[in-house]
């Protein structure tokens, strides 16, 4: 404090109260801020539709899927195979229970082999027709409408 | 005079002829005897023991047909012969028990039906009299042929739907040869490894061949040192074979789609597998590996070409791995690995060159100056790309996951990285460089995509938890305003 | 008082005379609380964690789904794909620990300043109530992710709630919605923890906020005095600021407390922000009714009781959570010495230290073992 200054204790006490009043200022709208962009990003949907979680997925074309032949697809993160057999679509989960490889479609015998080590498994209920692995590939529900294919999630 | 010289000259013709032909007749037929004889004596040349690199079987003695099942009296229900052994001692009785407790036992199969006699008399001297076809204990060969008599009838066995081939496979083998022709007593017959009174189910566990089981039921004689030294055959394959990847699976996992020593070397024609047969018995199981080998050049050389034994081992297969391609130092060079020591030209691998693990190497054939040296570089080199790619992916997302991320669409990626990883190791068997580094390059582009997925969450949870940083300084910039708030109030509250 | 309201900025002026909120607010605010009182704003904190579990809570309903098919899927999209959504779901997550915690803190504090004495009885059986509800909430919400972790936990937390003597069958078949962890436990313990517990839970906070208010925070250390005592009637509400009398020092309630919980609420609200970004809520493989993990274990806030459960006869490890609730309960009720002092408390504060510890031991067993 030198000699040019008016020493009054208002003028220094309304500093600190604009000092003050601007802080609280600044801490309600920070405070908002930290609360509304969370929430208000939250309520925004996702670019992504995800899996439709509890409906349908389409996943291919009946059209594309002929008689005889599979296509993999992704359901959520999940890859699953499709398969048109002689009795309807099929649908299975595409990871090998041996091993975690990913299975495919081979035409020619018409059953599901892993590549990694030559395990078989049946399209008509996914069980195992002959190699390692110990237990079938899970089955998904699938549904046909307007000749699309449908795996039900979930 | 005319007719008269004409007809001595004719009788002296028909006389010759008289003569001539049933003397030719008897000379051919003396001679087509001792061909014969002679012909079936050289049939009787027994083989010796065959040797792992021979090319293929000598040929074989002819099967002895089945004999028939004893005749003996029978009524369909008594066993007298149960009946008072359990009676006699200790001994026999434990017998008699043991008996009653079996298969045959089960099923109605007597006494009588091995041994022969008449199990409805309670007269020894009737019982166990020839006229009833008592025949006592059956000698070695001859025991064979008994429980043959039943079990190579398919009528007979049609009912418990079991096979029937197993009398005719028995002669094939090593032990049935060399019961038939040198007559050695100590190898193995049915009874050795099905018992006698005892024999259960093949799938009852606590038979003697049951899967897991078999090693070592055939340990039994095979790693007796004693009992072998007569033949000078290797006594360590149960050891061997116990700390063996098929040993693990099946006598510690109790896998029993594991092999035991009958899945390659066949149980009733047991024999050790030729050199041209062991890509076959392997192949059984290893069905996608056996494709993949006889798509390589291996493939074509005939007994000039590594088999699966040459690389992995027999009894001692462990899990294969990058470790097969080089010596870890120089590797000793010999020609005589490829090239027969007698006649250089004849070309054959010496499978006592790979009897040491460390030398079962690709180097071990294929020497650092020769030109096919660098695609076996080129495949390792393909192959550690892959797997190092992998290993960084899966080090990655677990970090990832450490980190709190949720991780499972890199995991998905991993997995299919892993499924053609795994197709790219098995190409190896190929020996087909494009084909092998094709699969290589798939594994590691979908392994680095993975580990793109992982670091990506990586680098979000990094920011999240800057961001964290920024929201806590505020918070603390609020409490302190708060709290000079507080102490304003405070000072005028007692102030 | 008029003066007051004209100066008062446009929007309160404007607001006022349509409300007439004035009198209301200033009897709930204009209150004072002894300045010996030492709250360590845990029942604030409680409170406040309560409206950010209602928050977080409101904000997931909007993504979640409950149904078996759905619900995995659902709070994994909500972790992974939407904005914010880790944030939110976390947050709910460490909230619900937090506010057990500072629940029982509460507990503990009031206990061991014999604030649950005259006349704050009725206010602690609502708080034990409280703390029941919040219990509920945990056990019913660890359900929703509807992963392995939560289907097991549920199963074997029913399965215990089925073994209580006489109500525990038919209680289990209330809880399960059945005989087994089904598509209707999940919709059940969905509504419970979405729309029942919320209701009850606000309700019975409301009425424990307005008896804290009538009653005034308690003095930690002389007994409230009771009517026709010598000494003055309580001075909670009276608006003088101090007394000449007694050291009875009274400072305002509003602003001055409620500024010290109002940080509290920050520091807090910074933990819970810190625990959020540094150890998210994780997701284990989706439930599978065919695979049991194999160590299934409750969460914390059950595993003393777990653990207690694998040592004692099974009635024994029922009844004596239950009884002990019980005892809890009534607790005011059976000890009606007009004490406060904690030395001249010695049995209660004895024996309560040993119950804390003994729970806390159990709970560090049921974690390592």
């Amino acid at each position: 404090m030198d000699q040019g200054h008016v020493s009054d204790p208002a003028r220094g006490g309304f500093g600190r109260r604009r000092f003050l009043r601007w802080l609280l200022s600044f801490s309600v709208v920070s405070t908002a801020g930290m609360i509304v962009t969370p929430v208000l990003g939250f309520l925004v949907p996702p670019k992504t539709s995800g899996s439709a979680a509890g409906g349908k997925v389409a996943v291919a074309k009946l059209a594309d899927l002929p008689t005889g032949q599979a296509t993999v697809v992704a359901l959520g993160s999940k890859p699953a195979l499709v398969i048109n057999t002689d009795q309807g679509i099929r649908a299975y989960s595409a990871i090998c229970t041996h091993l975690g490889c990913i299975v495919a479609w081979d035409g020619g015998t018409g059953t599901i082999v892993c590549p990694c080590h030559d395990g078989r498994f049946s399209p008509a209920n996914g069980s195992v027709i002959s190699g390692p692995p110990p237990a079938p590939l899970p089955a998904l529900a699938t549904t046909v409408e307007d000749g699309e294919i449908f795996l039900v999630a979930g | 005079m005319r007719r008269d010289v004409l007809r001595g000259r004719f009788t002296l013709v028909r006389r010759a002829v008289a003569f001539v032909l049933p003397s030719a007749a008897l000379v051919a037929l003396v001679l087509l005897a001792v061909a014969g004889s002679a012909g079936s004596a050289s049939a009787q040349d027994p083989t010796g023991s065959p040797d792992p690199s021979a090319t293929a079987g000598p040929a074989a003695p002819p099967v002895p047909p089945a004999p028939t099942p004893i005749v003996h009296p029978s009524d369909g229900s008594s066993n007298t012969c149960y009946d008072c052994h359990l009676a006699v001692n200790d001994r026999q009785k434990a017998i008699s028990e043991t008996w009653k407790n079996s298969i045959h036992g089960a099923g109605g199969i007597g006494c009588a039906d091995c041994h022969g006699g008449d199990p409805t008399s309670d007269q020894v001297t009737v019982s166990m009299s020839e006229e009833a076809g008592y025949i006592g204990t059956p000698g070695r060969e001859r025991t064979v042929g008994v429980c043959g008599s039943c079990h190579s009838d398919p009528e007979r066995m049609r009912r418990y739907n079991l096979p029937t081939d197993q009398y005719a496979k028995y002669w094939r083998s090593v032990h049935g040869e060399r019961l038939a022709t040198s007559r050695d007593d100590r190898v193995a017959i049915c009874i050795d490894c099905h018992g006698s009174h005892d024999v259960k189910k093949v799938a009852d566990s606590t038979s003697p061949v049951y899967p897991v089981n078999v090693p070592r039921l055939c340990a039994s004689c095979h790693a007796d040192a004693d009992r072998m030294k007569p033949y000078g055959i290797p006594t360590d394959q149960f050891d061997v074979y116990q700390g063996s990847v098929h040993g693990v699976a099946l006598l510690t996992n109790l896998d029993v789609r594991a092999p035991s020593c009958a899945s390659c070397h066949g149980s009733h024609d047991a024999r050790p597998p030729r050199d041209t047969e062991v890509v076959d018995v392997c192949g059984k199981c290893h069905t996608a590996t056996q494709a993949l080998y006889e798509e390589s050049r291996h493939a074509e050389l005939g007994p000039a070409s590594p088999k699966c034994w040459t690389c992995h081992g027999t009894h001692d297969v462990t899990q294969p791995g990058v470790r097969l391609f080089f010596h870890e130092a120089d590797a000793p060079y010999q020609c005589t690995t490829c090239h027969s020591a007698s006649d250089p030209s004849v070309l054959r691998i010496e499978l006592d060159r790979f009897e040491n693990e460390a030398d079962r190497r690709c180097d071990t054939c294929h020497h650092a100056r020769s030109t096919i040296y660098s695609q076996v570089e080129g495949i390792a080199g393909a192959l550690s790309g892959a797997q190092s790619a992998y290993d960084t992916a899966a080090a990655r997302i677990t970090e990832a996951a450490r980190l709190g991320m949720i991780v499972t669409d890199a995991d998905v990626a991993l997995s299919e990285a892993k499924t053609s990883l795994i197709q790219a190791q098995a190409a190896v068997h190929t020996t087909k460089l494009t084909v092998i580094s094709g699969l290589a390059t798939e594994a590691e582009s979908k392994a680095v995509g993975a580990s793109d997925m992982a670091g990506a969450k990586i680098d979000e949870s990094v920011f999240r938890r800057g961001a964290m940083v920024v929201v806590v300084v505020l918070i603390l910039v609020n409490v302190a305003a708060l709290y000079l708030v507080k102490r304003r109030l405070d000072r005028q509250l007692h102030g | 008082m008029t003066g007051e309201a004209e100066r008062d900025g446009g929007m309160t002026g404007w607001l006022e005379p349509r409300l007439r909120l004035g009198p209301v607010l200033g009897a709930a605010l204009h209150v004072r609380v002894p300045m010996a009182a030492r709250t360590y704003y845990f029942g604030g904190i409680a409170l406040f964690l309560f409206a950010i579990q209602v928050v977080t809570g409101t904000l997931l309903a909007l993504y979640y789904k409950p149904t078996p098919d759905a619900a995995f899927e659902s709070v994994k999209f909500i972790t992974s794909d939407v904005s914010f959504g880790w944030l939110i779901r976390s947050m709910h997550h460490w909230g619900a620990n937090l506010m057990i915690l500072f629940v029982v803190a509460h507990l503990l504090r009031v206990f061991f300043q014999a604030a649950y004495k005259f006349p704050r009885e009725i206010t602690w059986v609502i708080g034990v109530g409280l703390l029941g509800l919040t219990l509920a909430f945990g056990f019913t919400g660890y359900l929703l992710p509807w992963d392995q972790r939560a289907y097991w936990a549920t199963v074997v937390g029913t399965e215990i709630a089925g073994s209580v003597p006489l109500v525990g069958e038919p209680l289990m078949l209330l809880l399960r919605g059945g005989m087994d962890v089904t598509e209707a436990t999940l919709s059940r313990f969905f509504g419970i923890h979405v729309l029942a517990l919320p209701l009850i839970m606000a309700g019975l906070v409301g009425v424990h906020l307005l008896l804290v208010h009538q009653l005034g925070l308690a003095h930690p250390k002389r007994p409230e005095p009771r009517q026709g005592d010598p000494t003055p009637s309580t001075p909670s509400t009276r608006s003088t600021p101090s007394t000449p009398a007694t050291d009875e020092r009274l400072r305002p309630f509003w602003p001055h407390y409620l500024l010290d919980e109002l940080i509290a609420w920050y520091v807090l609200l910074g933990i819970l922000v810190v625990l959020a970004s540094m150890f998210p809520a994780g997701l284990e493989e989706e439930a599978n009714a065919l695979e049991t993990p194999a160590h299934i274990k409750p969460e914390w806030y059950f595993l003393a009781v777990y653990e207690l459960l694998k040592h004692v006869p099974r009635i024994v490890g029922i009844l004596l959570p239950v009884v002990g609730i019980g005892l809890l309960t009534v607790w005011p009720f059976l000890d009606r010495s007009p004490e406060v002092l904690a030395r001249r408390r010695k049995v209660a504060v004895g024996g309560a230290t040993l119950v804390l510890a003994a729970g806390i031991g159990l709970t560090i067993w049921g974690y390592v073992s």
